[in-house]
């Protein structure tokens, strides 16, 4: 069922076990596997079924910091949350990812990879993903890596006809849950906002908060703050440990041999460094994405070429003269060191329509992403030169030890940490079944439960988190 | 005369020179390593590269 306007829910006689806050990936996918598991479920969404300015202006806020996307633009608030403007590119955390690294402070997951395995088919259908094909060891330092750029499901337009139709969940839109209610135990209720108006509060068995990677922190900061803590008893870590995806073009190739890897589709190739790379050098996880630059862009390359090694800028002329495809931008992708201090805080001065504190955002790039980014990037143009793959050239603002660029996408709009999961209270916000530790019935979903991000986009891993929470809410609601 | 020229002979300095050539050429110098990488310019390169 789906309903418009919270008032319109209302008027039926429906009582959820289950209430989830946010209609995005996490929320979606939790309320379809509890529907399935015959639980009810009640899901409200703050925003209707069609974007709208008035509803992105619950989400303005300030970033404190690093230049940063304006915080109404970088997610979206309606039906299907931020996967209505996902690009579709999917791939799992990979196993290292999981574990701690003795280089790089607060890293390590209380789960490993090999948790959400299992959820990986579930995911393929949700996503209409083929399988993956296993990474490939391009040199003892670098792996070329697939991430399969997807049809990018909408999760409001994909699963609208199913939700309406079930009889076990409640999509209830236009209906924003501003605070939540505790007694250092359980959340008792959830206070509304809904068409300009406050209709009263909504109570169920058990809260899940999937209102996305910045949202999740917000609104439990707040409802914290409202209830003396009785909401998130342990709060130390809550709103910290925040992470971007940082993205940047940092170099140029010139490809001599393809047939280690290939591109794919729209002439692009990705590639990651192996663990003991990563161990060796003492750095992040990161990507690169190689893509083929069309004839008319090289020329600045190989006069560039020309200036330092004459002879081989004659050699990849006589080669482009046979091979069109035969230079690359390569833009780096990399993992965030965890940081405390990167942060959610809750405005002193801004409120949005409801009286909620907007956001404020503390968000720093760390020395060791930025050594990172160009440890990466002589790791892989030296795995290209031994490979006699080609040759990498670094961009001057990198290699001068120059600002990062402010004229580029600067990111991932990929929203992570703020309510990580662990075992050291003072440093995580949910337990490995990701339940509000100190809390009885309060669960989170989505990224903002995310200890480490890895390199790649985070909608598969989301998605897998989700079948398993999903899963074990079923378990735990069932006994 | 010089203490230095005093001591020894001018037939002793002059081969001393003459040797010195030759001393050079039996001294191992490094040898560049044409596969060894490079960083020139952000260019990543072989050593071979710029020969």
């Amino acid at each position: 069922m789906i309903f418009d306007s919270y008032e319109a829910f209302r008027a039926v006689n429906f009582t959820a076990k289950v209430c989830i806050l946010g209609s995005g990936p996490a929320g979606t996918t939790i309320a379809r596997k509890l529907g399935a598991a015959g639980i009810p479920v009640v899901v409200l969404e703050a925003g209707s079924r069609e974007f709208s300015d008035d509803s992105q202006d619950f989400y303005r806020g300030v970033t404190v910091g690093d230049p940063y996307f304006d915080l109404d633009i970088t997610r979206l608030r309606f039906m299907g949350g931020s996967s209505n403007h996902w690009a579709g590119w999917c791939r799992v955390l990979d196993s290292q990812d999981f574990e701690p690294k003795a280089w790089a402070p607060d890293t390590g997951w209380p789960i490993s990879r090999a948790d959400i395995e299992p959820y990986l088919p579930e995911v393929h259908e949700i996503l209409e993903l083929p399988d993956f094909r296993p990474d490939v060891l391009v040199s003892d330092d670098i792996r070329w890596v697939q991430l399969i750029k997807s049809s990018a499901v909408r999760f409001g337009e994909k699963f609208a006809d199913e939700l309406d139709r079930s009889r076990n969940v409640a999509v209830v839109l236009d209906t924003y849950a501003t605070e939540l209610a505790g007694d250092g135990k359980r959340v008792t209720g959830a206070k509304l906002w809904s068409n300009g108006k406050d209709p009263g509060s909504f109570t169920a068995d058990y809260f899940v908060v999937c209102t996305g990677g910045l949202e999740n922190s917000r609104l439990l900061l707040w409802s914290n703050q409202r209830s003396n803590g009785g909401v998130v008893p342990n709060a130390a870590a809550l709103g910290t440990y925040w992470m971007e995806h940082p993205t940047f073009e940092g170099g140029n190739a010139i490809l001599a041999d393809y047939s280690e890897f290939e591109v794919d589709a729209t002439n692009e190739a990705f590639f990651s460094p192996t663990l003991a790379a990563m161990e060796r050098l003492e750095i992040m996880n990161f990507g690169i994405r190689l893509i083929e630059t069309p004839y008319p862009g090289i020329k600045s390359i190989i006069a560039d070429l020309a200036c330092t090694v004459p002879e081989m800028a004659e050699w990849v002329s006589h080669q482009l003269s046979q091979n069109l495809r035969c230079a690359a931008q390569l833009y780096v992708t990399w993992e965030q060191a965890p940081l405390a201090s990167n942060r959610i805080l809750l405005s002193k001065t801004d409120v949005d329509h409801a009286g909620v504190p907007r956001i404020e955002l503390h968000w720093k790039k760390s020395e060791l992403e930025r050594r990172t980014l160009l440890e990466g990037l002589r790791l892989f143009g030296t795995t290209f030169v031994q490979k006699d793959l080609g040759r990498v050239r670094i961009a001057n603002w990198l290699t001068n030890g120059g600002d990062y660029p402010t004229n580029e996408e600067l990111a991932g709009h990929h929203h992570m940490g703020g309510t990580r999961m662990g075992t050291d209270m003072t440093k995580s916000v949910v337990d490995a079944n990701s339940k509000v530790h100190g809390m009885d019935n309060l669960y989170v979903g989505g990224s903002s439960v995310f200890c480490t991000s890895g390199e790649c986009n985070p909608t598969t891993t989301i998605a897998a988190l989700a079948c398993r929470l999903g899963d074990h809410l079923g378990k735990v609601i069932g006994a | 005369m010089s203490f230095f020229t005093r001591k020894i002979s001018r037939r002793t300095v002059m081969q001393a020179l003459i040797a010195l050539p030759a001393l050079s050429l039996v001294r191992k110098l490094p040898v560049a390593d044409p596969e060894a990488i490079v960083e020139v310019n952000g260019w990543i390169l072989k050593r071979g590269d710029l020969t």
